[in-house]
């Protein structure tokens, strides 16, 4: 409850100093201590859950945070700070409202911190619209160039369609439940009807359409692709894995006693989300682009966590958020320092900024899950956890696998242009000592996720 | 059939009517007026469930203030039926299509289900959407949606204002 | 002190680490120094556990490390095993490992590469240990590859010379060759038993069959764990590989392809007796196979002129004794000949390095002579090591040797008086070795004659410390004749079960003994009479045939590496190139053509993109609501 009100109080913290605020790095500086401010709040929340303090239902069963929710909640802070450092003078560089655009990332915190800890479905309805509603906005705000605004109306009228499509399967839901609270679903013989089946549809759909699985996936390239790069940066993570926590919470804790309903829909979209973006991955010209088709293809991954239904999939969802987020944030980052975003771009990069050059290999094996980084045991874990629930998903775990193998083909296209190829890497930013250490820190903690997963499960209770 | 049956069926007709209405007409100006009606029917179905409070605020915050502020940005943007872009009958074919598929789909699997109404647990006395017991309702049971719904508004009023205002010539990034 | 086992691979381990991370700017004496102190530390602690487990044979054990393998039914510890059979390799292994390292010490004084040199010793040192001591097939086989490894990395030290670096690259290949035969044996023991741990597997096997598992079962297992032992211990017709590794450095050759790396395959065995036990056939096989590379090595011994290749072929036959000890099931003498010829093989090994350091790096017997003179100490030790493996009684080969031809003779005389034959040709080319290196007249050049000298004193000591070892390293398994009490046999016998040994009477015994004794000296003057006028002409016949060592070499290379060049030409050019590179192509193509009409789904319209989305919905809900629900 602490982390939730603190992220609101400090977006309107960083509102407020808008307002008296005139140098663009001040913003950063507040934003990062703020960040650290929130890590620690969440961190003191997840001390009492470790010494025992049974989580109760806030609110009348609004909320509910359990050890998970919690640590999850100081994962993506944590990230959070991770991203700030490390985009922190791009986000200065897109427009004129720099504290504005911290605030909405501080609401952003927020609505994750909603979707990880909410009980009841007007909470994650809620959680979800304070997630997307700083997203349209952000992906508009560099002004000046017609693909971004282009890019939040887009994100805007999907997502409102969207919205209109997970009430609708709320509405539904309620109707066959007469409740809200999701602790209070009971599936029975009489109530698993069109009604309620409907309703998760909807609702599967809508989150889906969040989570960019196709085929709701469409507005993704558009969008990530014309969005200001620093914030499609934080749409492809941060806002990513909330959903997909939510997403998981609902089907795997809520619908997963009647998994035998949706399984084969879900699976569906699995494979086809794998498909649409390890296949049009393939043939993009522009790194970003292929990012955010890369994005796709990993929430076809990350799909696979709510497939299992079991606790190695909340396992799995954890170390695959924080690995697929560092090394995307990190990816983003080593590609805002360069002036030309296609492959071309990153000729020779190698020779010319090797560290910027090695620190993105890592994150691009990661991406790829190259054994050795948290990548790895990211799909690792996801792909057991739908194996142990037996061999009848045996068919798409072998699809996902074969789909992992392409996309090493536009990963590392990347890594032949850094390493194999001759030419002059144009710079559109100095990199700075502090970029090197924290792009070298980013890549460190891949590779500690990548031979010791089990650090970031340590803080899970059962 | 009673008067209250007589009212709900006119009410609903109205509704579909209207909201037919609003797709099908060319002028945006009348699509804006359909849908006002639209909502006034749906106001109708309010008071007909005893919920005055509701039928009001549906009536003042959406054909009041939304609306109007629609037809102000229509006619500010003086769109008119030949700014609509033409769509190409295959489109428009397939649009049909797909949404009459979805229709279908519905209606199938609908038509099975049953309304399980636990009685027990709607206000018999039918006096939920009085002012009173919303006050009670909303302050009490719904409070944390109630106010984290203000952090939403605030997103929204930021981003009204980061989008709106004129942004000052700024140096090439 | 068994729980301190670990220490005994960490000291070497360092060692590497240490010497392997800073070879550039380590100084040689405290690189050298390193290695050895490292070695010492680990022949205390081993010293310190074979006392221990020889006082109390119970005080052994499985030391359980960590988890190595967790995954689902199969479970793989990382443990060493603490027990009378792998205590004494150890003692074998950092024993004769630590003489060898001070050895090389001045050996390799003027090398280049001398850091390189002890990391990597230090290397194969730790992944022999790692062999032993591992309680379950898979820690032995990371030793297994691990001491591989470090073979082929010193075959090759001299990597200038191309013909070295193929010598090193043979070894390599053979040995996976044999390995290969080593993992299916390990997968079908775990197949079947599903455990590759000591501790679980032969007690199932001791009482005889496990129930489910048929004979020939046992049999393919024990017969592929042969294969792997061929490799590594160089029997036929793995076996070409060896000689030609003589191109390391000579302390190498002692370490490495004499006293150690080449036993792993007799240890193996012995280890797995339990199985072997249960396969007759398998067993018949290890029997000839070991009979047949005795002979046959020692035949081409009879006609090298190099030094070091008469070692080697030495080197194979004795082998060839120890796997036909093992095939007629008696495993201690296997053991025991183990122990007697890595001490005198790894002395005639050192003085060899002796002589060739004398020589300036000469290895042809034809240029030498009359070294005696001049190399005093060296020449007593190498006559005490040629006495020792000629098996004249009273030092070690003897005693060894004699138990595992009486071992023979009980399975089956004819295993006997091949054995015997082989013998004997052993006394005549390793006198015939001694008697051209060290007396008669210098035939060398004037030069070489000036240079020579006898060896520094770290050189000296080790070769003296060895002879010691190769005369009396036999009393600790005296035939029943002599001695009540065959010490070694019952330090073993907790762990190794010799397959029904018969025992022979008395008389057979000093029969045998006698007639074999006879023969020996009777070969030792032959091979006197043979070299007291060196007269090296062209060989003719058999000889030429013997001096081109059977033409193996060349038998392979017409019958195997020709073909299969051609057979890769062949695949090369229509499999790889037209087949597999069109089928993976066409993926990659089917895949880009995919991409490119993907991409045109994304034509930035949002109101197709709407369309595609609910098209996409209608069905899902078609397939939850309608077939599913």
């Amino acid at each position: 409850m602490k982390p939730l009100i603190a992220s609101a109080v400090f977006g309107v913290i960083m509102m407020f100093a808008a307002l008296s605020v005139k140098e663009k790095k001040t913003f950063t500086l507040l934003a990062t201590l703020l960040l650290v401010l929130l890590t620690g709040v969440n961190i003191y929340e997840l001390m009492h859950i470790m010494n025992g303090e049974i989580p109760e239902a806030l609110f009348n069963g609004m909320l509910k945070y359990g050890s998970f929710s919690i640590w999850f909640n100081t994962l993506m802070t944590g990230i959070a700070l991770l991203y700030v450092l490390l985009c922190g003078k791009h986000i200065e560089k897109v427009g004129q409202h720099t504290g504005e655009y911290y605030g909405l990332i501080f609401f952003i915190l927020c609505g994750a911190n909603l979707l990880s800890g909410y009980n009841n479905l007007l909470i994650l309805f809620l959680g979800i619209e304070i997630i997307s509603i700083p997203q349209y906005i952000l992906a508009g705000s560099d002004k000046r160039n017609l693909k971004s605004s282009e890019a939040s109306l887009k994100y805007f009228l999907m997502g409102a369609f969207s919205t209109g499509i997970l009430l609708m399967g709320i509405a539904l839901l309620y109707g066959a439940m007469h409740t809200f609270d999701v602790s209070q679903f009971n599936f029975m013989e009489h109530n698993v009807d069109a009604m309620s089946l409907g309703g998760i549809f909807f609702i599967m759909v809508a989150l889906g359409f969040k989570v960019s699985a196709a085929p709701m996936h469409f507005w993704t390239p558009d969008v990530y692709d014309g969005a200001p790069t620093p914030f499609t940066a934080i749409m492809a993570t941060i806002v990513k894995a909330a959903i997909f926590v939510a997403f998981l919470r609902l089907f795997s804790e809520t619908f997963g006693g009647i998994s035998q309903h949706w399984t084969l829909v879900l699976s569906i979209v699995t494979a086809l989300t794998l498909f649409v973006g390890n296949i049009t991955a393939v043939f993009q010209q522009s790194v970003k682009r292929m990012l955010a088709y890369s994005s796709i293809a990993q929430a076809g991954f990350m799909l696979f966590a709510v497939l299992a239904v079991n606790a190695t999939g909340f396992k799995g969802i954890i170390i695959y958020a924080v690995a697929y987020s560092v090394a995307t944030i990190g990816m983003f980052a080593v590609l805002m320092k360069l002036k030309d975003y296609t492959y071309d771009g990153f000729n020779g990069l190698g020779r010319k900024h090797p560290l910027l050059a090695f620190t993105a290999t890592i994150f691009l094996l990661s991406l790829a899950g190259i054994p050795l980084t948290g990548g790895f045991f990211a799909k690792y874990f996801v792909l057991t956890a739908v194996m142990e629930q037996g061999t009848g998903m045996m068919w798409l775990v072998i699809f996902a696998l074969l789909m992992a193998a392409i996309s090493a083909y536009y990963y590392f296209k990347v890594l032949m242009a850094m390493y194999f190829k001759k030419g002059e890497p144009e710079l559109a930013i100095e990199v700075t000592t502090g970029d090197r250490f924290f792009l070298g820190l980013a890549a460190a903690a891949i590779i500690v996720i990548g031979v010791a997963p089990d650090i970031l499960l340590a803080w899970l209770k059962n | 059939m009673s008067l209250h049956e007589i009212l709900f069926y006119f009410l609903s007709l109205m509704a579909l009517v209207c909201a037919l209405g609003v797709i099908l007409s060319r002028n945006p100006v009348k699509s804006v007026l359909f849908l006002i009606a639209t909502f006034f029917a749906i106001s109708g179905h309010y008071v007909l469930m005893n919920a005055q409070f509701l039928a009001v605020v549906n009536i003042i915050v959406y054909a009041g203030a939304i609306m109007v502020l629609f037809l102000f940005v229509i006619m500010l943007m003086n769109l008119n039926a030949d700014a609509e872009p033409q769509k190409s009958r295959l489109v428009q074919f397939a649009a049909v299509l797909s949404g009459g598929a979805l229709f279908l789909v519905m209606i199938a699997a609908l038509k099975t289900a049953g309304i399980h109404a636990e009685e027990s647990k709607i206000d018999s006395s039918g006096e939920i959407g009085l002012i009173h017991n919303l006050g009670q309702v909303l302050f009490k049971e719904y409070v944390l949606p109630f106010e984290v719904s203000s952090v939403l508004f605030l997103s929204a009023m930021i981003g009204a204002m980061v989008i709106g205002k004129k942004e000052e010539a700024r140096t090439e990034a | 002190m068994k729980d301190l086992v670990y220490l005994v691979p960490l000291f070497p381990l360092i060692g590497f680490l240490i010497n392997g991370l800073f070879w550039k700017s380590m100084p040689k004496k405290i690189s050298g120094l390193l290695a050895s102190v490292a070695m010492l530390a680990s022949f205390a602690v081993s010293l310190g556990i074979f006392f221990e487990i020889k006082n109390n044979p119970a005080a052994g054990g499985v030391v359980h490390l960590f988890d190595f393998i967790h995954s689902g039914s199969l479970h793989i510890p990382f443990a060493f095993q603490v027990d009378a059979l792998s205590s004494l390799f150890l003692l074998i292994i950092t024993g004769v490992g630590f003489l060898i390292h001070v050895y090389s010490t001045s050996y390799m004084h003027d090398d280049p590469g001398f850091t390189k040199y002890f990391a990597y010793l230090n290397f194969f040192v730790f992944a022999m240990l790692l062999l032993v001591l591992g309680a379950n097939y898979v820690i032995m086989f990371i030793g297994w590859e691990g001491v591989g490894l470090a073979s082929y990395l010193l075959i090759g030290f001299w990597y200038k010379r191309k013909d070295y670096t193929n010598a090193s690259k043979k070894a390599f290949i053979m040995n996976r060759i044999g390995d290969l035969g080593f993992l299916v044996g390990m997968f079908l023991t775990l197949y079947h038993f599903g455990t590759a741990s000591y501790g679980e597997l032969f007690p199932k096997l001791i009482a005889g069959l496990p129930e489910g598992v048929s004979g020939n079962t046992m049999n393919a297992i024990a017969i592929c764990f042969f294969i792997g032992a061929m490799g590594k211990s160089a029997q036929i017709p793995l076996y070409t590989w060896l000689p030609d590794a003589m191109a390391g450095p000579t302390p190498v050759s002692a370490l490495i392809h004499a006293a150690t790396m080449v036993t792993a395959g007799i240890y193996m065995i012995a280890r797995s007796s339990a199985v072997y036990n249960l396969a007759p056939i398998a067993q018949s096989l290890v029997a000839i196979i070991g009979l047949a590379t005795a002979l046959f090595a020692a035949s081409i011994a009879l006609k090298q002129y190099d030094i070091k290749k008469v070692l080697a072929y030495s080197t194979v036959s004795q082998l060839g004794y120890m796997f036909l000890a093992l095939g007629v099931g008696a495993y201690t003498s296997a053991v025991f000949h183990v122990m007697t010829h890595a001490f005198f093989k790894a002395l005639l090994f050192l003085g060899s390095g002796s002589v060739i350091h004398a020589m300036g790096g000469e290895q042809d017997l034809r240029f030498m002579g009359g070294l005696g003179k001049k190399m005093r100490i060296t020449q007593i030790t190498f006559l005490l090591g040629c006495l020792a493996i000629a098996g004249i009684p009273g030092f070690s080969g003897f005693f060894s040797k004699d138990e595992i031809l009486a071992a023979a003779y009980a399975k089956n005389p004819v295993y006997y008086y091949l054995g015997l034959a082989g013998a004997l040709m052993t006394a005549f080319y390793m006198f015939r070795l001694y008697f051209y290196t060290f007396t008669g007249s210098f035939r060398g050049t004037h030069e070489q004659e000036h240079h020579l000298h006898e060896s520094p004193a770290a050189m000296i000591i080790p070769l003296v410390l060895l002879a010691i070892l190769a005369v009396v390293g036999g009393y600790v398994g005296l035939p029943e004749v002599f001695s009540e009490h065959h010490l070694l046999n019952e330090y073993l016998a907790p762990v190794v079960q010799n397959f029904d040994v018969h025992h022979l009477t008395h008389e057979t015994e000093w029969m045998l003994m006698g007639l074999s004794v006879g023969l020996i000296v009777v070969m030792i003057l032959l091979a006197y009479g043979r070299t007291k006028k060196p007269d090296f002409k062209e060989n003719t016949g058999i000889a030429k045939v013997l001096e081109n060592k059977w033409y193996v070499d060349e038998l392979y290379d017409n019958v195997i590496v020709k073909p299969m060049k051609g057979l890769a030409v062949v695949l090369d050019k229509y499999a790889e190139r037209s087949g597999i590179d069109g089928i993976v192509n066409g993926v990659g193509r089917l895949v880009s053509w995919g991409s490119n009409r993907m991409r045109l789904l994304q034509n930035g319209q949002v109101g197709t993109y709407i369309f595609a989305m609910v098209v996409g919905v209608v069905l899902l809900l078609a397939v939850g609501l309608l077939i599913v629900g």
